[in-house]
């Protein structure tokens, strides 16, 4: 499994979409301190990581982590290499665990950029507010964010494997987000799991219904979105 | 002789379609198995099904002895193979394209990599990018990576598709030199005849998804090539005399009193007046001009192949 780890490190280099997507999770850090910058400069540090967290989660992050998704999966069936993998032979579940694997670290290192920048910036264009607990409190805001949207990833990941396209998984991200902006100010919202991620990871879930509530329809969304991937992957045939 | 690899009634159908009825083929150890058919004749899906990644509706595998799905992972590291165009990684170069197979595979030999580009002729084509190889050299690569792990049995699929003159006779080169001097068991589909003809020592015709002949290609060649064809009184008697008078070897008395004779083609009619001197009586004399074309396009029943 180690090997099959690095390999998929390996297949990253030179790679373009690393760099695309460091762009991309710089992008809510970069517009959201900017703009409060240039209009509410008076507003707290801790708002500008509130802020951040909550574009990065509910808007950014499901397309930006969905192209990841899609990349690392999809690039097998486009560049033909899937069947030399597997007759090498690996195991079509060590296959998906060691991708999984590389995109959930790939999904932490973009929200650690984006916490980076957003305290960077910050402290740059000095806002009030910072402070050690602060600094703790919101990288494990930021982080909680991250897990929840890995573990969602799941039903992306079997989106991917089923259509073997990208405009499909881009075309669910983007009816994901979607529901989560028009969920914004929804009692409901807990209810909608990439919603209740955001509300999770900032502490603002409504108090419509109870936090198990929420927890259920992530896990549940995310177990069914990965037994459908596996038992998807282990007997379709490779063509 | 050990059998590689033995397919039984091995069949895929999808929907109503049967890509693959009722394959049954037997490919043994250190041959040359041509595995020949027209465009989407079952070829490449067979190839899938005996690599593992396509699942038969019904049907056995047995390579090396064993059962394909009981032992899946076991057999296929000892099987080397390129599926169509074999895929690559185009961000890496090709030194980095095998060290992933290298590394998942466990190949610890420390110039492994640097062998198996040498074998195929791209040891100083290993800094760059695969995205910038042509299709021959993809598919040279493609060898390299099957040969990595030192298998027992290569499966080509199509492995001349899409090359130049000078690549296919190349990559024919490459494939003999394969089987005659690692003694590795190699089965190459092809659609094109020449070319199973030139490389293969067995065939095995599919068409419409079913076997239609399988069949040594030394055999073939004696079975297809021109001959006189004797109707005699007594074939005993006519082959002693084509011995003595002619010094006639190549024959073949096929049934009673039918002689096949490869060589001396155009002296029918001398052979014909020593037989009536020698009081055999000659019932008929044919000419055949069989051609391995003939045959294919016969047993297929279409024009070309492919």
């Amino acid at each position: 499994m180690v090997n099959l780890f690095l390999t998929e490190v390996l297949k990253l280099k030179r790679s373009s979409m690393f760099l695309i997507s460091i762009l991309g999770a710089a992008v809510a850090p970069f517009v959201v301190v900017i703009a409060t910058y240039l209009n509410e400069p008076s507003i707290l540090f801790k708002e500008l990581f509130y802020n951040v967290n909550l574009y990065t989660v509910l808007i950014i992050g499901v397309p930006l982590y969905g192209v990841v998704t899609t990349y690392l999966f999809n690039r097998e069936y486009m560049e033909n290499t899937l069947k030399n993998i597997l007759t090498i032979p690996v195991s079509r579940i060590g296959f998906i665990v060691s991708k999984m694997l590389l995109l959930f670290i790939w999904i932490m290192m973009l929200t650690l950029i984006a916490w980076t920048l957003t305290l960077v910036l910050g402290m740059l264009t000095q806002f009030d507010g910072l402070s050690i607990s602060l600094v703790m409190e919101s990288l494990s805001q930021f982080s909680i964010g991250g897990m929840f949207l890995f573990i969602l990833s799941t039903p992306i990941i079997l989106v991917t494997l089923v259509m073997k396209n990208y405009v499909p998984t881009i075309i669910f991200t983007v009816v994901i987000t979607l529901i989560n902006v028009m969920g914004g100010n929804s009692e409901h919202r807990a209810l909608f799991p990439w919603a209740a991620a955001g509300d999770i990871a900032n502490n603002t879930l409504p108090l419509t219904y109870p936090p198990e509530y929420s927890y259920i329809a992530i896990t549940a969304t995310a177990l069914a979105g990965f037994i459908a991937m596996i038992v998807y992957f282990n007997k379709t045939d490779i063509h | 002789m050990n059998t590689v690899i033995k397919t039984t009634n091995l069949s895929k159908i999808y929907g109503e379609q049967k890509s693959v009825d009722q394959l049954s083929i037997t490919v043994n150890q250190g041959e040359i198995y041509g595995f020949l058919g027209r465009n989407g004749a079952g070829k490449t899906t067979t190839i899938r099904m005996l690599l593992g990644l396509i699942r038969p509706t019904y049907g056995q595998i047995e390579i090396f002895g064993e059962n394909l799905f009981k032992n899946q992972k076991r057999i296929l590291r000892r099987i080397g193979s390129i599926v169509e165009v074999p895929g690559f990684y185009e961000n890496l170069t090709a030194k980095e394209n095998l060290l992933i197979n290298a590394k998942i595979i466990g190949v610890h030999k420390k110039n492994a990599i640097d062998e198996a580009l040498e074998i195929v002729g791209l040891q100083n084509e290993n800094k760059k990018l695969v995205g910038k190889y042509s299709l021959g050299m993809k598919q040279r690569l493609g060898i390299a990576r099957a040969l990595l792990h030192y298998p027992e049995l290569l499966i080509l699929d199509e492995p001349t598709n899409g090359l130049d003159p000078i690549g296919i006779k190349e990559m024919r080169r490459l494939i003999k030199s394969l089987a005659a001097e690692r003694n590795i068991t190699i089965l190459i589909s092809s659609h094109i005849l020449s070319e199973i003809e030139q490389l293969a020592d067995h065939m095995g015709i599919i068409h419409e998804g079913k076997l239609l002949e399988e069949i040594g290609i030394d055999h073939l060649r004696k079975r297809n090539r021109k001959y006189l064809e004797f109707q005699v009184s007594n074939d005993n008697k006519a082959t002693m005399l084509l011995e003595e008078h002619f010094n006639i070897f190549d024959y073949e008395v096929y049934d009673e009193g039918m002689v096949r004779v490869y060589s001396h083609l155009g002296e029918q009619g001398t052979i014909n007046r020593m037989f009536v001197q020698n009081d055999i009586n000659v019932l008929k004399i044919k000419m055949s001009e069989d051609r391995l074309e003939d045959y294919f396009e016969r047993l297929v029943g279409g024009g070309t192949i492919g």
